[in-house]
């Protein structure tokens, strides 16, 4: 069984609107780069050219910022979720 | 019970509060930054619960647009013109008489946001747009006073509090600011009033708990909660207080209030509109500005700001020289528009 991945209100449009996907793989990294065969763009949206994680983007392993686990490379199992939350402005 | 005014009696039953807590929320200063959604709901409820002294700046004036979320205003105010921080300080006083509010209408950049905030013993962010709070963060890591991170579009909101050496910063968890026109705005998404109140209304605890003396209580996770989509998430983001490179927080490093980071131009959030900062040495003459403009379009001004209606654009002026075009999201557009009928 895959990931849960939450996608935010911005990353709809890539999803067909779907606010939570599926994706295969071992580490966040893996998940992504499926998540991204599936919904093309996506891993653009979220990393940038030399595959880092853009910076006014977060990626949540359940509860916790991957930047303190062991960020892209984080391990992840079919029980976990992963959230991404961009920076929102507004107000 | 105590010497203190019955308007706070439920606020002093609260335990935690008390009679010592609410002498110093007596005390407290206060700085709200934006007067829009979020900032007339803070300014509200910390005005009802009697804060010492709130400064409230603000760069806009009242459009209909803004009533159906923005509490303290009223369509009076939209006929009037007011400018959001005089409105909103007049009606404040309406409310609790024993609070100093002052009302300053400017846009908060490097160059004054360290003297607008001299003194705050919390900062409320009611801004609307990502470079305004990175230079918050910046200034509250700088002075060391505490602020409150809430963001609200569409359905959305974000809150975070942070406390100089006691919990994580902006850039810890946001490092910059996305690049411009990549994220929804109220002008493109949309804003739910419950949305940002929600919001709005956990800032307004954090810094009770903050000012009240309860530094212990305030809430150390990102909250990011949706209202439509029925999710509310508490994210753990402790683990950056210690041992990383955040270039504020860590490395000391202010970024925004450098300036070298400000634009002249800025989009407003749910405005259609775009602010040219432009500062002239002296105060604009309105009569002789508004007796040239008037053979062009339609002219309107009081005493806070001149309207020039041209087509279906419009340009406010205030006597500082700082413009807001509106009818364009286009920045060289609202430039141009601003040096041919204001000047350069
Ligand atoms: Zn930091």
């Amino acid at each position: 069984m895959p990931t849960s991945v939450r996608i935010p209100v911005q990353l709809r449009t890539l999803t067909g609107g779907q606010e939570v996907i599926t994706g295969t793989g071992g580490s966040v990294l893996e998940i992504i780069e499926d998540i991204d065969r599936q919904y093309p763009g996506l891993k653009d949206r979220i990393c940038e050219s030399e595959g880092k994680v853009r910076r006014f983007v977060n990626i949540f392993l359940n509860e916790e910022d991957i930047r303190f686990l062991e960020n892209l490379q984080t391990a992840v199992t079919e029980k976990d979720e992963l959230s991404i939350i961009p920076a929102i402005a507004g107000g | 019970m105590s010497d203190l005014p019955p308007r706070y009696s439920r606020q002093v039953l609260f335990a935690e509060i008390g009679t010592a807590g609410q002498k110093r929320l007596l005390g407290s200063r206060v700085v709200i930054v934006g007067c829009g959604a979020l900032g007339t709901v803070q300014a509200e409820a910390l005005t009802r619960a009697g804060i010492g002294r709130l400064r409230l700046i603000d760069r806009d004036f009242i459009e209909e647009s803004n009533l159906q979320r923005q509490t303290l205003f009223t369509e009076e105010d939209v006929r009037e013109g007011l400018p959001k921080a005089v409105a909103a300080r007049r009606r404040l006083q309406a409310i609790n008489a024993s609070v100093a509010v002052e009302d300053r209408v400017e846009d908060l950049n490097y160059r004054n946001a360290e003297s607008l905030v001299e003194g705050a013993d919390c900062i409320l962010d009611g801004t609307d747009n990502f470079e305004a709070r990175f230079l918050l963060n910046d200034l509250s890591q700088k002075r060391r006073i505490p602020w409150i991170y809430g963001a609200a579009v569409g359905s959305q909101g974000l809150t975070m509090t942070i406390v100089p050496g006691r919990t994580p910063c902006l850039r810890c968890v946001f490092e910059s600011p996305p690049p411009p026109g990549t994220t929804p705005t109220c002008d493109t998404a949309g804003v739910l009033a419950p949305a940002v109140n929600l919001v709005a209304s956990l800032q307004v605890a954090e810094a009770l708990k903050i000012l009240s003396g309860r530094l212990e209580r305030i809430n150390r996770s990102l909250v990011s909660l949706d209202v439509w989509q029925n999710t509310w998430r508490r994210l753990e983001i402790q683990s950056g207080l210690a041992g990383g490179d955040c270039p504020a927080c860590h490395l000391g490093r202010y970024d925004f209030l450098e300036g070298e980071r400000e634009s002249s131009t800025a989009i407003l959030c749910g405005r259609d509109s775009v602010q040219i900062n432009q500062p002239s040495g002296q105060p604009l003459d309105f009569p002789q500005l508004g007796h040239r403009l008037e053979l062009l379009g339609s002219v309107s001004y009081n005493r806070f700001l001149l309207r020039f209606r041209l087509k279906e654009f419009e340009i406010a002026v205030f006597p500082d020289g700082r413009g807001i075009v509106k009818g364009t999201r286009d920045p060289q557009e609202a430039r141009s528009l601003y040096s041919r009928y204001i000047g350069n």
